[in-house]
């Protein structure tokens, strides 16, 4: 879990993608096919979670560039 | 001064003295006239109007604009006599004003930063998706900074942004964008996007972005550039030269980030697709099971309905087998033994006789 969570938004954007590959792909199984749903369906609402508390960091850079140092 | 006796190069010195004091600069607007250049160092070219003319004399390399005459121009010039008597503006910087002589001087420029292959499209690099550290190079007291700020904060988050404060517009300003694209691209850990933005003005004010080290500098970036510069119908060779061209400042905040909102749906359109897939795949299943069973019987039908017929051959061969057959066919049948005096027992389809041997022959 450890390891989900520490995930980058971009990260969680590709499994999902992955996870759409699956469904399509060859390798579909129906027996697992449940567990990957829910997988599907944590992933989407941690993606909404992330992106609506995340803020940016903006910094002013303290150097003036009015002269040549 | 009367008094003093001087030598000539004291007196141009004197003179030279003089002037520093008392213009130090001068800004001079006027028409470019012989203009040449010498060595491929030294460029020379006289300002003029209706009234007087004067010589102007600079470095080549302190050419921002490429120059042609008849062009307008204002100059930052130190006047000075030089030693053979002859007065000069020594330029500091030149600019084109005048709706003309600003495109004039963007066109010479186009042509030859074209001519090195410095538009072509495979120099332009793609920006990532999401990047996750940008420079931002900007009037931070400027709307198009609050815009795009406003945008991005909108659309994205989980970025981290520096922004450089310069000045967008003046004679000051291409030089200091310069410094603050050097200082970014000399990091030791790279923004993944350089990204210049003002917002709308005149010719005049957004040629600082047609300024040649200016441009130069942008395109020698080692960080992908993209730049948004004026409306979208302002056309710099600054933002002809980046990587990405954005129409606006606006435009560039939606160009570099995508839409939080847009990813939110589209994430969870991904999962009602999921759900979809797995209903279609069980429907998928059963349907295919429920063919399986339904071939499996019909072959046992088949199966049984070609035993059944088999049998009802069968059955007519065994009946035309039935002596009982043979009997109604008019024939007999004869038990007994064949010698004379014997009882034999005569079988016909309606009668059982009993008859004595009387003969017995060869045929």
């Amino acid at each position: 879990m450890s390891d989900k969570s520490n995930q980058s938004v971009q990260d969680k954007l590709t499994n999902l993608s992955e996870l759409v590959g699956w469904f399509q792909g060859a390798s579909f199984k129906l027996e697992t096919a449940l567990d990957k749903f829910k997988e599907a369906e944590a992933l989407a609402e941690e993606i909404e979670k992330d992106l609506t508390k995340l803020k940016n960091d903006i910094k002013i850079v303290k150097k003036r560039f009015d002269a040549e140092e | 001064m009367e008094n003093v006796l001087l030598s000539v190069s004291e007196f141009v010195a004197v003179i030279n003295q003089t002037l520093e004091y008392a213009y130090p600069t001068v800004q001079v607007e006027g028409e470019v006239a012989e203009f040449r250049i010498a060595q491929g160092k030294w460029v020379s070219f006289k300002l003029k109007d209706d009234g007087a003319i004067v010589n102007c004399f600079t470095a080549l390399s302190q050419m921002r604009v490429p120059l042609e005459d008849g062009m307008r121009v204002v100059v930052v010039a130190a006047p000075r006599l030089n030693v053979k008597g002859y007065f000069n503006l020594n330029i500091r910087a030149v600019k084109p004003v005048g709706e003309g002589s600003i495109k004039k001087g963007f066109e010479l420029l186009k042509a030859k930063l074209e001519k090195e292959g410095l538009f072509a499209e495979e120099r332009k690099r793609q920006l990532p998706r999401v990047p996750k550290h940008i420079a931002v190079i900007t009037s931070t007291e400027s709307a198009a900074y609050a815009d795009f700020v406003k945008i991005i904060n909108e659309r994205w988050g989980g970025l981290e942004v520096d922004v450089a404060h310069t000045q967008v517009q003046g004679m000051p300003a291409p030089d200091q964008i310069i410094r603050a694209i050097r200082y970014f691209n000399s990091l030791e850990v790279l923004p993944e996007v350089l990204v210049i933005i003002r917002g709308g003005g005149s010719a005049e004010d957004l040629s600082t972005f047609n300024d040649e080290p200016l441009v130069r500098a942008i395109a020698e970036s080692r960080i992908p550039t993209l730049v948004g510069v004026g409306h979208e119908v302002d056309h710099t060779l600054a933002d002809m030269i980046s990587d990405v061209r954005a129409a606006t400042p606006t435009n560039a905040a939606q160009i570099l980030v995508p839409d939080r909102q847009e990813i939110i749906r589209s994430s969870r359109a991904q999962a009602s697709s999921v759900g979809y897939l797995l209903t279609q795949a069980i429907d998928s299943y059963s349907r295919q099971t429920k063919e399986n069973l339904n071939a499996a019987f019909s072959r046992m039908q088949e199966k049984l309905d070609a035993t059944f017929e088999q049998l009802g051959v069968l059955r007519v061969a065994v009946a035309q087998l039935n002596p009982e057959n043979v009997l109604k066919r008019g024939y007999a049948l004869l038990r007994g033994e064949q010698r004379i005096g014997a009882i034999l027992e005569i079988e016909t389809v309606k009668h059982i006789i009993t008859a004595e041997v009387q003969d017995v022959r060869q045929k």
